[in-house]
């Protein structure tokens, strides 16, 4: 089985974020940066899929040079080589230009399967993996929380929907499945794993590989802000004691659940 | 500008994200002169949409369009907007749309500007998106030409959709090509009890603040004298602290009782999501700056392990 | 999993922990050895996720040894933050501030740069890599391996264990390393180099080390208003005479201002707590005036080495070297380490290249790092300030007295003594019933005035919150207390459960009442200081490593 991962470097969740003065860019003297944390599923996921059914595991990356440690981390734990796409003109990029180039990229590798994680923690559109499918004629999946291989020629995964309730979707290999946090437990890297990492090769992709015209992005971004507060929230102060007594009265006068 | 809102049903049944959005295709029209049509792929739901203040409402009916396949709800909308031409493609952001609205997006070359939570008309007309799990919003514009945009479950309330009445009319769609390599089997529930939390007035929630599954056991009181049910957030569940049923978020249940009361919770947008309808949020969280103030009726920056033991013997008391 | 499984991995040379000292030590090594025709294979084993990430000090770094060690640093982009521009030195009182008049030459920053630790050993660390070592983050050291007596390596701890102890799923079983030569580079008390000492007796004849905590804040400030390279120190308020220390306050670049306390961990009053000893600071007039309009962005504390030269320990045994915060390699009248820990590297290594070619790791080819040590300005630096800190155990104005005789006489305390012995810290701590201090259960009365508004002061929680200190839940607590009985039954009575207070990150709670009473430890909280290691008055809380990778993710502290 060939497989591909796709692993977005994002903040890390508690790492502090300052715009920047041009109110699109965060400052970035502050920030941890890691793997996306449902990205890191996907690739535990791909990893047991190798163990389980032979293969091997691509990790592929798009994003500024700090990102080829998502790469290194990935080899560490298992996967076998890695794709670095990196490009300052991809920067401004929308989610569907940058699936084009990325799809373009990929292309050539004809994949059994492409996964990626259900959405990033940064911009979460969550749309990547279903326009890979597109672009590269592939089934597809998401919110995936279990995959099954059938035979040489499909993948069983088990979708959440909403409400609770649950749905295994038979998909005709090639396909493009987006994981959902939670569904194993990611490895760590061994020390062996780390070591091995310099013996694994990383191609590097720029514009110039990049098979789609010049791309202007469709989307643009015109600012990022903290949002505004639009309720007026009432802050109930004091000691424990104070805030508690107080809370009964709202509850029982205001919102009138108490009796 | 023509706008088309795809209306989700399952067994006839309108979902509520797609009723919101639909209303929020009201207010685009209302703000930049447009014409709305609703789709729907179900005759029943058609008949209700007609009851709505809409230029029209199209039915596709086939079928393999009976039951959710992205393919072909995919095929169906790709020969209708070639058909109709609309400027603007508008979805619910539910877990269904999450299956099909990216990849029409890749299949009709148009940006999909996803999970908004709003829009203002500046210059051009811009979407508002959550991002960063809710710290930060952003401004986006199309550059030019159609798009598709999906709303969050609650960033417009259908109550307020405008009534008024609206033609059917039948479009064909040419289903005889796509394949069946997206089979999906049958739906079901996991096996454990399945709490309704959908149905309850009160909800104690409870999120990583908690620290350990033994603080839970105060949560669990605090939400029986309440007379309410106790939920978490997904790394509660994840930790197997609480059962799945009891998730509220994204990828739990959406949840609008009368008080939600959540310990702990910083208001990750995927938790935010599944809970911004209720009528009453109280918070409670040591954090000043956690995210969920944003959205609360009543805030409390304190430490939940020496106020619910108070609250709850306030309670006990007071009756 | 039984021990057959294990792995195990054969280097020449072992760090462990990727500080300055051991990156500066195995660059060096790895440099000096090829010069000399060795290919050896160098590898640095380092507890946090990421190197730097459990990095703290102030810092102002002295170039001395990055001179020797990367001359082109400055082209190389070192990540300083400036060089010391301005340098002040106060005494404030509660409410005002009074100029030193008088700063001599020894005690000057000039020529030095203000840094963040955690850049710094960032930057270093990735020069490592390229020039072909291996460092390994996300491993603890949990053990020294051993053959009849001499260190043959360590095994690094094991990784998804649950809290009951069960293996998880994603279960790691810790790795053996083997190494000719393994070298404790942990930092501050070391958790593998106290078990060293402790096995060998390696203090025998020595001063007891003893320690300060530093903890401190970095606050954004308005755009404009830091100056990169500005420097003042601080003495008096609040700590006052009776406990050592004194504030920091640096400008770093992008207006960050990076404010700190270091206290002693030798003070009487069991009720002491740093956390709030650095809000107190805040309350000053000058210090609140400084940090208007801005906002705390991170948080974070560490203990550091004050006992100076007669508190390093023997430094070698068979197969095994202590170097940096470990040995104690640190200028407490200068409030430098940095350089010497890497300094202390750099000898190490050319101690280990001796005995790479003799092919002899026994203590008698090893322990010339000693003398290393003595012949270079290691010890000439040390040596002059050999009694600095025994001499505040008399209170602050003698100290400084004895500082000034110290400065005219090559450091011979009050002006006259080769040697003034120290005691260990925890054991200055006086029981409440001594009658000889404001402390009592219900914590200092002197912390009473301070209102935590969430803005200016923030209590300890709202601290912690912003230490960005994770550790896995599901783990068996990495703070080892021996037997909380005492915690309940003595300590309460005899000190008041100092560990509350002495903990910057609330990791420490009594909770309960009554006959229900116990020891909560909050091990998530922990951002690896070692205070409560070291100040718990009846040495029964061990600090071990948690899981690899777990622990603070400091950025630029």
């Amino acid at each position: 089985m060939k497989i591909c991962v796709l692993i977005k470097q994002v903040p890390d969740k508690d790492s502090s974020l300052n715009i920047a003065d041009d109110h699109l860019t965060l400052v970035e003297n502050n920030i941890t940066w890691v793997s996306n944390e449902s990205d890191n599923y996907a690739l535990e996921e791909a990893l047991l899929l190798k163990e389980k059914h032979g293969g091997e595991v691509i990790a592929c990356t798009l994003g500024k040079d700090s990102a080829k440690q998502v790469l290194k981390d990935a080899l560490a734990k298992g996967a076998d080589r890695g794709i670095f796409i990196s490009d300052s003109s991809f920067e401004n990029l929308d989610i569907l230009s940058l699936g084009k180039v990325i799809s373009s990229t990929l292309e050539k590798e004809n994949f059994d399967l492409i996964m990626t994680g259900l959405q990033s923690d940064d911009q979460g559109n969550s749309q990547l993996g279903l326009i890979l499918a597109e672009l590269l004629n592939m089934s597809h999946g998401t919110l995936v929380m279990g995959t099954e291989i059938m035979g040489d020629s499909t993948i069983k995964v088990k979708k959440e929907l909403e409400g609770g309730w649950f749905q295994w979707t038979k998909l005709s290999l090639p396909a493009s499945i987006s994981i959902q946090s939670g569904i194993n437990s990611p490895r760590y890297a061994t020390l062996k794993g780390i070591m091995m990492v310099k013996k694994k090769p990383v191609d590097e992709v720029t514009a110039g590989d990049v098979s789609f015209d010049a791309l202007e992005p469709k989307v643009s971004i015109n600012k990022i802000y903290v949002p505004d507060k639009t309720k007026e929230t009432q802050f109930i102060e004091g000691s424990p004691e104070e805030i508690s007594e107080k809370l009964v009265e709202i509850f029982k006068n205001d919102i009138k659940v108490l009796n | 500008m023509k706008i088309l809102v795809y209306i989700q049903q399952d067994q006839g049944k309108i979902n509520t994200v797609s009723l919101e959005a639909l209303k929020g295709a009201q207010e685009i029209a209302a703000q930049t002169g447009g014409t709305i049509s609703a789709l729907s792929f179900n005759s029943d739901v058609t008949s209700q949409l007609a009851g709505y203040d809409l230029a029209e409402v199209l039915l596709a009916e086939d079928d393999k369009l009976n039951t959710f396949n992205p393919l072909f709800y995919l095929k169906a909308l790709e020969d209708i907007a070639k058909a109709e031409s609309p400027d603007i493609i508008v979805f619910g952001h539910s877990y269904e749309a999450r299956d099909w609205a990216p990849r029409l997006s890749a299949r009709l070359d148009i940006p999909l500007i996803s999970d908004c939570i709003g829009f203002k008309k500046e210059d051009k007309l811009t979407f508002i998106r959550s991002i960063y799990q809710g710290k930060l919003n952003s401004d986006s514009v199309v550059n030019n030409g159609a798009f598709i945009v999906s709303f969050q479950s609650g960033a417009f309330r259908a109550d307020g959709l405008q009534s008024g009445s609206a033609e059917i009319r039948n479009v064909t769609v040419d289903l005889s090509a796509v394949n069946d390599s997206i089979s999906p089997e049958e739906k079901f529930q996991e096996a454990e009890q399945a709490v309704d939390l959908t149905q309850a007035d009160v909800i104690v929630s409870v999120g990583r603040g908690i620290g350990k599954e033994e603080n839970i056991a105060m949560v669990r009181e605090l939400s029986k004298t309440l007379g309410g049910e106790i939920a978490a957030s997904r790394p509660v569940v994840d930790a197997g602290w609480l059962e799945s049923s009891r998730q509220v978020g994204s990828s739990g249940q959406t949840v609008s009782p009368k008080l939600y009361l959540a310990l702990g919770i910083s208001g990750a947008i995927q938790h935010v999501v599944g809970m911004k309808g209720s009528k009453n949020i109280v918070v409670i969280n040591k954090d000043a700056n956690a995210p969920l103030f944003e959205i609360a009726d009543y805030g409390v920056v304190g430490d939940i392990f020496e106020i619910v033991p108070k609250l709850i013997s306030g309670i006990q008391d007071s009756q | 999993m039984t021990e057959e499984t294990r792995q195990v991995l054969d280097v020449d040379v072992l760090f462990v922990g990727a500080g300055s000292a051991s990156l500066a030590g195995a660059l060096h090594l790895k440099r000096i050895t090829s010069k000399a025709g060795l290919d050896i294979s160098i590898a640095i084993i380092e507890k946090a996720r990421e190197v730097g990430a459990h990095s703290l000090s102030g810092a102002i770094i002295d170039p001395r040894t990055l001179n020797e060690l990367i001359p082109d640093h400055l082209e190389k982009g070192v990540p300083f933050e400036a060089e010391v521009a301005e340098e002040h030195m106060y005494y404030l009182s509660s409410k005002s501030k009074f100029r030193f008049p008088y700063l001599p030459k020894s005690m000057s920053h000039h020529g030095c740069y203000v840094a963040s630790l955690g850049q710094f050993t960032r930057w270093l660390g990735k020069i490592c890599e390229q020039e072909g070592i291996d460092i390994f983050c996300g491993f603890s050291g949990s053990e020294l391996l051993y053959e009849n007596e001499k260190v043959i390596g360590v095994r690094t701890g094991d990784r998804g264990i649950d809290k009951h102890g069960k293996p998880k799923s994603n279960f790691d079983l810790g790795v053996d390393i083997h190494a000719k030569a393994t070298i404790l580079g942990e930092g501050t008390r070391g958790s593998l180099t106290k078990t060293l000492i402790n096995k060998f007796n390696l203090m025998q004849g020595k001063n007891p080390q003893v320690w300060a905590i530093g903890v401190k804040e970095l606050w954004q400030m308005p755009k404009g208003s830091i100056k990169p390279g500005y420097v003042a120190h601080t003495m008096g308020f609040p700590l006052g005479h009776d406990i050592f220390g004194g504030a920091f306050i640096y400008g770093m670049k992008n207006d960050i201002l990076d404010l700190g306390l270091v206290m002693g961990l030798d003070y009487k009053d069991p009720s002491i707590d740093s956390h709030h000893e650095l809000q107190l600071l805040k309350t000053h007039p000058w210090i609140r005036s400084l940090l208007k309009n801005g906002k705390m962005i991170a948080y974070g504390a560490k203990s550091l080495p004050e006992g100076g030269y007669f508190s390093l320990p023997k430094l070698t045994v068979d197969g095994a070297m202590l170097i940096g915060d470990s040995a104690g390699f640190m200028n407490g009248q200068r409030l430098k380490g940095i350089h010497l820990a890497m300094k202390s590297g750099m000898e190490a290594a050319e101690t280990i290249l001796n005995a790479l070619q003799k092919n002899d790791f026994s203590d008698s080819t090893l322990s010339d790092f000693q003398n290393r040590i003595d012949k270079s300005w290691i010890k000439t630096e040390l040596y002059k300030v050999r009694n600095f800190h025994q001499a505040f155990d008399y209170g602050l104005i003698p100290a400084l007295v004895n500082t000034g005789l110290g400065l005219l006489t090559g450091g011979r305390a009050w002006g006259l003594l080769n040697h003034l012995p120290s005691k260990n810290g925890h054991e200055h701590l006086t029981k409440l019933d001594s009658g000889s201090h404001s402390g009592g259960n219900g914590g200092n009365s002197k912390y009473d005035q301070l209102e935590f508004d969430g803005n200016y002061l923030f209590d300890k929680v709202t601290n912690v919150y912003h230490s960005a200190t994770a550790h896995d839940e599901d783990q068996i607590p990495h703070l080892h207390v021996k037997d909380t009985d005492i915690c309940i039954k003595r300590c309460t009575e005899e000190f008041g459960n100092p560990c509350k207070y002495f903990c910057p990150a609330d990791v420490y709670e009594m909770t309960g009442e009554d006959n229900n009473r116990r020891l909560q430890i909050n091990f998530s909280n922990c951002v690896h200081c070692k205070t409560c290691d070291i100040m718990d008055p009846y040495q029964i809380i061990e600090w071990v490593p948690p899981e690899g990778g777990d622990g603070p993710a400091w950025v630029n502290l």
